[in-house]
C-alpha cells in the first residue's frame, strides 16, 4: 500500500451529503448495481487513505463508499462538540444513497466503533460487518491511553498526536525504511484534520457508553479483524466482539499491528472482499471461531490452534470450561 | 491559485507581498485580541481562571510583535481598505441571550478567540519546500502551534457549566464567528493568490 501523499491533493468536485446544516464529503466508486463496502475512517485518518482499497474492491466488483466523517478532511468540522450519534446519522445517509443492494460495512479503530453502533441501530440494512482494530467499551488502559493521547494533542498540537500514534500502531518494518522522511507520510493527515476538531472527535467519548451489552442485537454475518500486536485496542477487546456478537468470527492479521489497514492494505483488502462473497454465496459461517489469517493475500485462513489461548502472547493452553 | 504561498524565492521565503498582507491580516486579528482580553483584565486577580486572562493577552501581544519583526515588509495600497474592513469585524460581540452580561461579553469574546485560533492556520499554507531557518516561516508556525494552546481557554469556557444552559446561543454564536473570520481569512489569502481548500467554506 502507497504511504499518504506528500503534497495536498488538488481541489477537485467531491459529492457532499448534507446532514443538517453541515456537508459529508463522501466519494463512490464502482458499478452502481453491485454489492457495496462502505468503509470509515479512523481518528486521524481521511477518505484518501481507502484509495489502494477501492482499487482492489472494484476489481472484485464491489462498488465502494467512502467518506470523512463529520470533523474530518473534506467534510465539514462543528466548532465545539461532534456527537457520535451525529456520525451515525450521517453514516445513514450515506448508506441511503447506495440503493437496496448488499451493504458491507467496515470500519478501523474509531471508524469500527462508528460501524458496530450503525449495526447496533440499523442491522437489517446490513449484509456484512467487519470492525477492524475496535472495542466496545473503554478498557482502563484504554481510558488512560486515550487520555494521554488527548493532552499530548492539546499540548503537542496534531503533530505530537501523530509521533505518538505512528510507533504505536505501526511495525519496526515499515517505519524503518521512511524513517528518514516521515515528516512527508505525516503532512497529509496534517494538513486536512484540524486540532479543534480531532479534540472534539475525542472528546465524543466523555460520555461513551459500553456497547458491549448491545452487541448481542448485532446479527449480521460479522468478520472481527485484530492485529496480532495491536498496542492499543489488544485482542481481549476484540474477544469481548467475538463473545457477544451471534454470528462472529475473530481473524487474527499476524505480525500487524492497530494501523494494520495502512501496513497490510492488499490483505487487508482481500480479507474483505472474500468475507463479503462467502457472505453472498451462502458459505460464511459465523460460529465464533477464531481464525489466524495468512501472511500474504489469498492465503488460507488458519483456524487457531485447537486447545491453545488465543488471548495470550505464548502458547498456553486454555483453560478447561 | 495555489493551495500554498508562493512562488517561494530561491532561499525558501514567502513572496514579501504576501508576508506584508498575511502578517498585517493576523497582527490585526490577534491586536484586536490582546486589545479585548486586556480590557477584561482586572488590575488586581482576584479568581484563580484570571490568571489564564493574563496570560492569554501577553501572548497575544507577543504574536503581534514577533510578526512585526519577522515580516519582510513591502508597501501595500490595497491594506487600508482591508484593514478597515478586519478591525470592524473583530468588534467585539456579546451573546445577547445570556442575561449575566459579564457572561454574555465573555462568551462573545471567547467566540472571536476560538475563530481565530481553530480556524486560521497559516503554517497549514507553507509549501514543503519553505525554509524553516526563515523567520517569517517560523513565526507562522509558532503562531499556529501557539494558537492551539491558547484555544484551550476557550474550549474550557465555552464548553464549560456556565454555558451548558446557553449551549445552543453559544454554539450558533461560535459557528457565525468562525464562518465570518474563515471568511476574511479566505478573501485575504484569494487576494494574494492563495486558495484555502476548506469545505467549511466551499458551501455550494
Amino acid at each position: 500500500m502507497k504511504i499518504a501523499a506528500v503534497k495536498r491533493q488538488p481541489v477537485v468536485a467531491m459529492p457532499f451529503l448534507n446532514h443538517g446544516s453541515y456537508r459529508i464529503r463522501y466519494e463512490l466508486e464502482g458499478r452502481p448495481d453491485a454489492p457495496a463496502y462502505v468503509l470509515v475512517n479512523g481518528l486521524t485518518q481521511y477518505a484518501e487513505l481507502w484509495a489502494a482499497y477501492r482499487e482492489a474492491l472494484v476489481a472484485r466488483h464491489f462498488r465502494v463508499a467512502t467518506f470523512d466523517l463529520l470533523g474530518q478532511g473534506g467534510s465539514d468540522k462543528p466548532a465545539l462538540f461532534i456527537n457520535q450519534d451525529d456520525q451515525i446519522t450521517a453514516l445513514h445517509r450515506l448508506i441511503g444513497e447506495l440503493g437496496d443492494g448488499p451493504i458491507f460495512l467496515s470500519g478501523i479503530s474509531f471508524g469500527g466503533l462508528i460501524a458496530l453502533r450503525y449495526a447496533i441501530e440499523h442491522g437489517k440494512r446490513l449484509s456484512g460487518l467487519v470492525p477492524m482494530s475496535c472495542f466496545a467499551e473503554l478498557s482502563p488502559q484504554l481510558l488512560l491511553i486515550g487520555n494521554a493521547l488527548r493532552t499530548g494533542l492539546i499540548l503537542g498540537g496534531t503533530g505530537y498526536l501523530q509521533d505518538l500514534l505512528l510507533p504505536m500502531n505501526l511495525s519496526d518494518q515499515w517505519l524503518k525504511p521512511l524513517l528518514d522522511k516521515l515528516d512527508s507520510v505525516k503532512r497529509q493527515g496534517w494538513l486536512v484534520n484540524d486540532l479543534y476538531a480531532l479534540q472534539n472527535l475525542m472528546e465524543s467519548f466523555l460520555d461513551f457508553q459500553p456497547l458491549t451489552p448491545q452487541l448481542s442485537s448485532i446479527t449480521v454475518p460479522t468478520m472481527i479483524l485484530n492485529g496480532e500486536f495491536d498496542f492499543l485496542t489488544p485482542r481481549v477487546l476484540h474477544e469481548t466482539l467475538r463473545v457477544e456478537i451471534p454470528s462472529s468470527s475473530l481473524v487474527i492479521i499476524p505480525k500487524a499491528y492497530h494501523a494494520f489497514t495502512l501496513e497490510k492494505g492488499a490483505l487487508t483488502a482481500d480479507l474483505l472482499a472474500r468475507f463479503a462473497e462467502d457472505v453472498l454465496a451462502g458459505r460464511w459461517r459465523g460460529d465464533k471461531a477464531v481464525f489466524v489469517a495468512p501472511e500474504e493475500p489469498g492465503g488460507e485462513l488458519t483456524p487457531f490452534p485447537l486447545g491453545y489461548d488465543h488471548l495470550r502472547a505464548i502458547p498456553v493452553q486454555r483453560a478447561s470450561t | 491559485m495555489s493551495g500554498f504561498f508562493g512562488p517561494l524565492d530561491a532561499e525558501g521565503r514567502v513572496p514579501p507581498h504576501q508576508q506584508t498582507r498575511v502578517a498585517a491580516f493576523l497582527m490585526s486579528a490577534h491586536g484586536a485580541l490582546a486589545r479585548q482580553f486586556a480590557y477584561t483584565l482586572p488590575t488586581t486577580l482576584d479568581s484563580a481562571w484570571q490568571t489564564e486572562l493574563n496570560a492569554q493577552f501577553y501572548r497575544e501581544t507577543e504574536l503581534v510583535t514577533l510578526l512585526l519583526r519577522a515580516t519582510s515588509w513591502v508597501p501595500d495600497p490595497g491594506l487600508g481598505y482591508m484593514a478597515v474592513t478586519w478591525e470592524s469585524a473583530w468588534y467585539p460581540v456579546p451573546i445577547h441571550e445570556i442575561s449575566d452580561w459579564h457572561l454574555a461579553v465573555a462568551a462573545g469574546l471567547a467566540t472571536l478567540a476560538h475563530a481565530v485560533h481553530a480556524g486560521i492556520r497559516p503554517a497549514a499554507l507553507l509549501p514543503v519546500e519553505a525554509n524553516p531557518d526563515d523567520p517569517f516561516v517560523a513565526a507562522l508556525r509558532r503562531i499556529e502551534f501557539e494558537s492551539g494552546r491558547l484555544l484551550q481557554a476557550q474550549i474550557l469556557l465555552l464548553k464549560g457549566s456556565s454555558l451548558v444552559p446557553h449551549r445552543d446561543v453559544v454554539n450558533a454564536a461560535l459557528e457565525r464567528r468562525h464562518s465570518e473570520v474563515r471568511k476574511l481569512w479566505g478573501n485575504m489569502l484569494q487576494s494574494v493568490g492563495v486558495a484555502l481548500g476548506d469545505s467549511n467554506d466551499e458551501k455550494p
